[in-house]
């Protein structure tokens, strides 16, 4: 992981007026973030490195220190050590107005159409009005919403309104987009368009950084992924490296079954429905098959599988923490 | 774009969209029309008061027992004195009547006297009168006393003036004191009007993005201090909008007031003059809003409830009086340590430094104190963007307890909400 006190060769830094620009193959990085809260240091030493054009994902369970850890990337608070670079910007507000977010807690004003939401959003980073509004019909109508431009907030869904608000964190076609847990509250049909979005901003070419504690999004979405937990760094690489933590699982229905078998397969074997499910051992699963088919067990069904990310992130997380989660 | 273009970009955008849900409501047209209900209220009150006063002046009366011979003059001389009273301050009617008995006995009686209240009293020779006055009537007894002398000199050398003066109506070319010391207080009065039905509205400008939960939407777009610039230009811009509309119903009211108002207006006499002062006022007003609201702004974001908001209005109005108060007495003393510190004192300094045009002419320390008042509505929102920053954008709260809270506590997780 990159340390911004020693830029990769990819990193060409100058300085303006004290605010260090780099010139770096991340679209954001971090470095030892610290935030304390009350005597509690809720992020502890955070290092983050995102490539640029990519969906990076910071995962963790409930509380593990996510929307600290982008709120400080994106400078709306500030951390008490560490230091960070956003869009090349050692000072994250000088990058703002290439920069999207669509926090956590969802926020609108009721009054304002919702069209006028979005152009405002733009205007907050930018963009001027008149290209504001024209550009939020054209994202409403392709989103299916073309019929609520001119309705008032107040009047939509909340999913519709969410909808609004992740519209208005794009509007002005940001480098970078951040969006802090922004399948919650997202009925499925909603949820696949959201990832659809996503994949067309990275298509675009904006890196898209965003939080959850859902799994199958991150696992269909994320080019790279960060875990934290405690407020601190667990896991940092792809999604094929995160499930590499584990080994691989085996799956053996023999044909008969009785209290002999177990003998016969690896200690950390448990019978599963018709079946037994184990890791594969180091050596190959060759001589264990010949073993039980010269036992005459046979093989019925046998099924290799690959630990899924949500089992690779119980093991890096720990269960208890996961088990902390409310339903 | 440079930080500071930038930062005053995202502080309009602010600004215009907060303009747009102030003055877009029925609810402003309401706010916009408040006056008329103030003013109704004030006319019927003051009919009231004006009816209750003019009853009880009918029913009040001074008698003078007095012989014949007398009463004539004393009438005549009683018509004389009166000329000199404006008309809030004129004696009670002078009633003559004929001696009894027992005049002085008669004029004590009248005191007591059912049906009108007889004042004061006046019985035996004008050149040595006896005169009885009820309680706190010492005025009017002071008249019948001016009453007798003037008569018993009438009676020496006749009715007819003895002096004859030619009178000439001159425009003064500087200001007088009284103008200027008037103009001040009006100053003030008006600054102090104007802030302290406006100013106040600005304590609950930031709960509504907290209750909306838009503040990290703004917080991770805009500098907060841009936030916070923004909403005050905002709301001044909705009370600039108020007084333009009543400013100009003002100037239209102007050429119907009744001469003795257009007189009194036409006295008012600034000491820098008229144009300046005009513009001098309007930048005082302007600073006092800013930073008052300011102040209003900061507190405001804390509350976390519309009660809490409610209950701040309170102490928002003693505050504002108080400075009112501080710089009455700058008006009324100026060049004293008093008038100094209100003009010093930031938040009196506006009101004080318009009381100032009024009173001393020169426009350097003006210069001086609009810098000053400036620099302390950046510092007064650098603190509110600070304090909110620390008190409200921040995740992390109570841990959670349930039965894995030790391993909670061991990780030292925060739950990543903003406590609204």
């Amino acid at each position: 992981m990159p340390r911004l006190r020693s830029a990769t060769v990819l990193d060409f830094a100058r300085t303006e007026r004290g605010n260090m620009i780099v010139d770096s193959a991340y679209a954001a990085s971090a470095s030892g973030l610290v935030k304390i809260f009350s005597g509690r240091r809720v992020v502890d030493g955070v290092d983050l490195a995102v490539p640029k054009g990519m969906i990076y994902g910071v995962l963790g369970p409930n509380g593990a220190g996510k929307t600290t850890t982008l709120r400080m990337l994106l400078g709306i608070i500030e951390p008490e050590e560490g230091e960070r670079m956003l869009l090349g910007r050692s000072h994250p507000r000088d990058a703002s107005d290439r920069v999207g977010y669509l926090p956590e807690e969802r926020g609108l004003y009721p009054a304002m159409r919702a069209k006028e939401a979005i152009a405002f959003m733009g205007a907050l980073r930018g963009l001027d009005w008149k290209t504001g509004r024209a550009r939020a019909v054209e994202m409403l109508e392709a989103a299916g919403l073309g019929h609520a431009a001119d309705d008032k907030i107040r009047k939509l869904s909340k999913g519709m309104a969410q909808l609004v608000q992740l519209l208005g964190s794009i509007v002005h076609r940001p480098e970078l987009l951040v969006l802090d847990e922004p399948f919650s509250g997202l009925d499925p049909v909603n949820q696949e368009k959201l990832e659809k979005l996503i994949r067309a901003e990275r298509d675009r070419g904006a890196t898209i950084i965003f939080s959850t504690h859902v799994m199958a999004h991150a696992e269909r979405l994320c080019d790279r992924l960060a875990i934290i937990a405690g407020g601190r760094n667990r896991f940092e690489g792809t999604v094929a490296e995160a499930r590499g933590t584990l080994p691989f699982k085996a799956r053996y229905v023999p044909h008969h079954d009785d209290g002999g078998i177990g003998a016969l397969l690896p200690a950390d074997a448990e019978r599963r429905d018709d079946g037994w499910s184990f890791t594969l051992p180091e050596e190959g699963i060759e001589a264990l098959l010949v073993r039980l088919i010269d036992a005459g067990y046979g093989i019925a069904g046998l099924s290799i599988e690959r630990p899924s990310l949500h089992e690779a992130f119980v093991r890096i997380v720990g269960r208890e923490a996961l088990e902390e989660q409310p339903a | 774009m440079s930080m500071s273009r930038k930062a005053i970009r995202q502080a309009l955008t602010i600004a215009r969209r907060d303009f747009i849900a102030t003055v877009f409501t029925p609810m402003f047209l309401f706010f916009l029309l408040a006056p008329l209900i103030m003013a109704s209220f004030s006319l019927i009150g003051g009919l009231g008061a004006s009816s209750v006063a003019d009853s009880a002046g009918s029913h009040e009366r001074l008698v003078v027992i007095a012989d014949p011979a007398d009463a004539k003059l004393i009438g005549r001389v009683d018509e004389q004195l009166r000329a000199l009273f404006t008309k809030d301050a004129m004696p009670a009617d002078l009633q003559v009547e004929s001696p009894g008995a027992d005049p002085a006995a008669q004029a004590r009686a009248a005191i007591d006297r059912s049906g009108y209240d007889v004042d004061a009293a006046m019985a035996g020779p004008i050149e040595h009168p006896h005169i009885f006055y009820g309680n706190g009537a010492t005025r009017s007894a002071s008249y019948l006393a001016a009453l007798a002398e003037a008569a018993v000199r009438a009676r020496a050398g006749g009715l007819a003036p003895k002096s004859i003066a030619t009178r000439t109506e001159v425009k003064r070319h500087q200001a007088s004191v009284s103008g200027q010391h008037a103009a001040g207080f009006i100053a003030v009065f008006g600054v102090f009007f104007l802030t302290l039905f406006l100013a106040g509205q600005t304590v609950g400008t930031m709960a509504e993005e907290r209750a909306n939960k838009v503040i990290e939407i703004l917080a991770a777009a805009v500098p907060l201090e841009s936030v916070f610039f923004g909403k005050l230009v905002g709301m001044f811009g909705s009370a600039v909008l108020f007084i333009l509309f009543w400013g100009t119903i003002a100037a239209q009211i102007g050429h119907v007031l009744p001469p003795e108002a257009a007189q009194a207006i036409h006295d008012l006499a600034p000491a820098v003059g008229w144009p300046a002062f005009i513009v001098l006022f309007c930048l005082y007003f302007t600073m006092a809003y800013l930073l008052l609201g300011s102040v209003f702004l900061t507190i405001g974001a804390q509350a976390t409830t519309i009660r809490e908001i409610q209950m701040l209005s309170l102490p928002i109005t003693f505050t504002q009086v108080g400075m009112f108060a501080l710089s009455s007495a700058a008006a009324a003393h100026p060049g004293s340590w008093i008038a100094l510190f209100a003009e010093v004192f930031p938040l009196s300094s506006p009101f004080a430094m318009a009381a100032l045009a009024a009173n001393t002419p020169g426009l350097t320390w003006h210069l001086l104190a609009l810098v000053w008042q400036a620099l302390w509505v950046a510092v007064m929102i650098a603190i509110g963007a600070r304090w909110f920053r620390r008190g409200v954008l921040k995740s992390g709260g109570p841990k959670r307890k349930s039965k894995l809270g030790n391993t909670v506590a061991a990780a030292g997780e925060a739950t990543g909400q903003i406590p609204y």
